[in-house]
């Protein structure tokens, strides 16, 4: 089966910082897939190539087959890449239906009701015209989540989904990209939290200082031997 | 039986109120069109000038108060439709009818090319630019290279064979037309794309809005309407020279405006304009030689007190319903 993506020799540098290191992988559809490493190990630059928000300096990222190399946020996104930040960016000063609303293509009453649909999903319908900005924590990165849903995304980017929020809140998410995932949505979750990446993912690729160390299944990834000494510190 | 009834009597309520509005806005529009035919001059003119600055404001509302990009070269989009429409008809023999719109015309049409320019800078430096385009064009004028079109410092004295009372009608026109885009927009898809330009453009990007495109459509729809209004407001004045187009009281006072009505709403550049310009020919009439400094106070309360405009603080408060309407 044609990987949904393929991140071809990637590199990217910032200065004399080298951020990306030749870096190469491929993603299965319907696949979630954790991306672990240590803080400044790239994981969130890589998520910011295949968004589009920057440009790798040599390498070739490829969606579906299709070449999305330096193409414009916008456009990545409307292939169909949504993605979630590690400091979460909701619309405040708009209501949370018009945070979803906006996102949406298409016929006005589909796109409206589409929006309601999400938020009966993430159980906050009851909050639709509150402004995104009196919601909780947590509630926001639902709210986040809700939002990459509205884009009807194949692939999902998302920048430590777990962090920060209660351990209920946690299993409801991960209960919801499980369910999404059965439905046919592939996931990459960037995660510190080693439990929702051996709990959650069927494979994971680690990387450090820019380079991919590990590849593979989740069970072969934790008894790693390079892994075992970086990332875990034993 | 009773249930259809009850629901029969709520729709007939829920258009009752509907048509309550249509009334008093066509009762409010009846008035102010029959204007002319009671008053004096002094009001007729007194209103073209709130009219002109609402549209102003409105129009520099639409883009700035919604994409968050502070436009501070209103001046500019005043100055060449400004320039333009009166060329047109002084030096031409146009007629102001089609003066004005070749006038907009021209405006929005070069607003494409800077728009797509400056449209990448953000935040105060996108400020400055405008600022800074607006200095280099009246510079420019003034010029020997552009004097043989534009007249340069001697400015163009000019009449163009209108009544006060068809100029009058012209803008009050163009102020009810530019109120409803306003309106249409604000609760639009388009709109809320603008807002979320403003929130978070990188996120904006990232979740498919092609915020460029969007960026350059409200600009040029702001140069539009704000150049006609300039057009109209030059043919009113009789008169255009490169200081006076490109003043940039005539950027600061229709933001100031807009600041004072509700910045981001839809009826806040309107009130703001209504009031600021009514509080400011009290106050110039009456107290003449404090009238900067009280001005200057108020200016301080709002900033102070009421960032959010007098729109902003009655949705705020409740007194009017929040939602994006008005």
């Amino acid at each position: 089966m044609e990987p949904i993506l393929k991140i071809d020799d990637v590199v990217k540098k910032f200065g004399e910082v080298v951020a990306l290191d030749h870096c190469s992988f491929d993603i299965e559809p319907g696949s979630i897939t954790g991306l672990i490493g240590p803080n400044g190990a790239g994981k969130t630059t890589l998520f910011n190539l295949i968004t589009g928000v920057l440009q790798p300096d040599s390498g070739h990222i490829y969606l579906k087959g299709e070449e999305i190399t330096g193409r414009k946020p916008y456009e990545v996104a409307r292939k169909g890449v949504g993605r979630t930040y590690q400091i979460i960016r909701i619309f405040p000063k708009m209501t949370l239906l018009e945070n979803l609303i906006v996102v949406g293509k298409g016929k006005e009453r589909k796109v409206v009701e589409r929006a309601m649909e999400l938020l009966h999903l993430v159980k906050l319908f009851d909050k639709k015209d509150d402004y995104a900005s009196d919601l909780s924590f947590g509630q926001q990165k639902l709210l986040s989540l809700a939002q990459v849903l509205m884009l009807d995304a194949e692939l999902v980017l998302l920048d430590e989904p777990a962090a920060g929020i209660n351990p209920t809140l946690q299993n409801e998410l991960m209960a919801l990209i499980h369910k999404l995932n059965d439905e046919g949505k592939t996931f990459i979750i960037v995660e510190h939290d080693m439990n929702v990446i051996m709990n959650h993912c069927q494979n994971a690729i680690a990387l450090n200082y820019g380079q991919k160390i590990a590849e593979g299944s989740c069970s072969v990834i934790q008894q790693d031997e390079r892994l075992l000494e970086h990332y875990f510190g034993r | 039986m009773r249930r259809r009834f009850l629901e029969n009597l709520t729709l007939m309520s829920h258009s009752f109120e509907r048509n309550r509005i249509w009334l008093g806005i066509t009762i409010l529009m009846a008035f102010l069109i029959s204007i002319p035919f009671f008053a004096s001059d002094y009001w007729v003119t007194l209103l073209v000038l709130i009219l002109i600055y609402t549209v102003y404001a409105a129009g520099w509302n639409l883009f700035s108060g919604l994409t968050g990009y502070t436009n501070f070269g209103l001046a500019w989009f005043i100055g060449v439709g400004g320039y333009v429409s009166t060329l047109l008809i002084a030096d031409y023999g146009f007629f102001w009818l089609f003066a004005w719109p070749i006038g907009a015309l021209f405006t929005s049409i070069i607003s494409i090319g800077v728009g797509y320019i400056l449209l990448r800078i953000k935040g105060v430096y996108f400020a400055i630019s405008m600022v800074a385009l607006t200095e280099g064009t009246r510079e420019l004028f003034g010029t020997e290279y552009l004097t043989p079109i534009t007249h340069g410092g001697k400015g163009v004295p000019f009449v163009a064979g209108i009544r006060l009372p068809t100029l009058y009608w012209s803008i009050l026109l163009l102020a009810f037309i530019a109120i409803i885009i306003c309106y249409k927009i604000t609760s639009s898809k388009f709109g809320l794309r603008l807002m979320a330009i403003r929130e978070d453009e990188q996120a904006a990007e990232t979740l498919g809005v092609h915020t460029t495109r969007d960026k350059i459509i409200a600009f040029i729809l702001s140069a539009f309407f704000v150049g006609l209004a300039g057009a109209i407001h030059f043919t009113y004045q009789n008169y255009i020279d490169p200081t006076f187009a490109f003043n940039i009281q005539l950027t600061l006072t229709p933001i100031v405006m807009t600041l004072f009505g509700g910045v981001g709403t839809v009826f806040g550049p309107v009130i703001g304009a209504t009031l600021f310009t009514f509080i400011h020919e009290i106050l110039w009439a009456e107290l003449t030689v404090l009238y900067m400094a009280i001005f200057g106070g108020i200016l301080m309360v709002l900033v102070l007190f009421f960032p959010q405009g007098l729109l902003g603080w009655m949705k705020e408060k409740g007194i009017v319903p929040r939602i994006r309407k008005i």
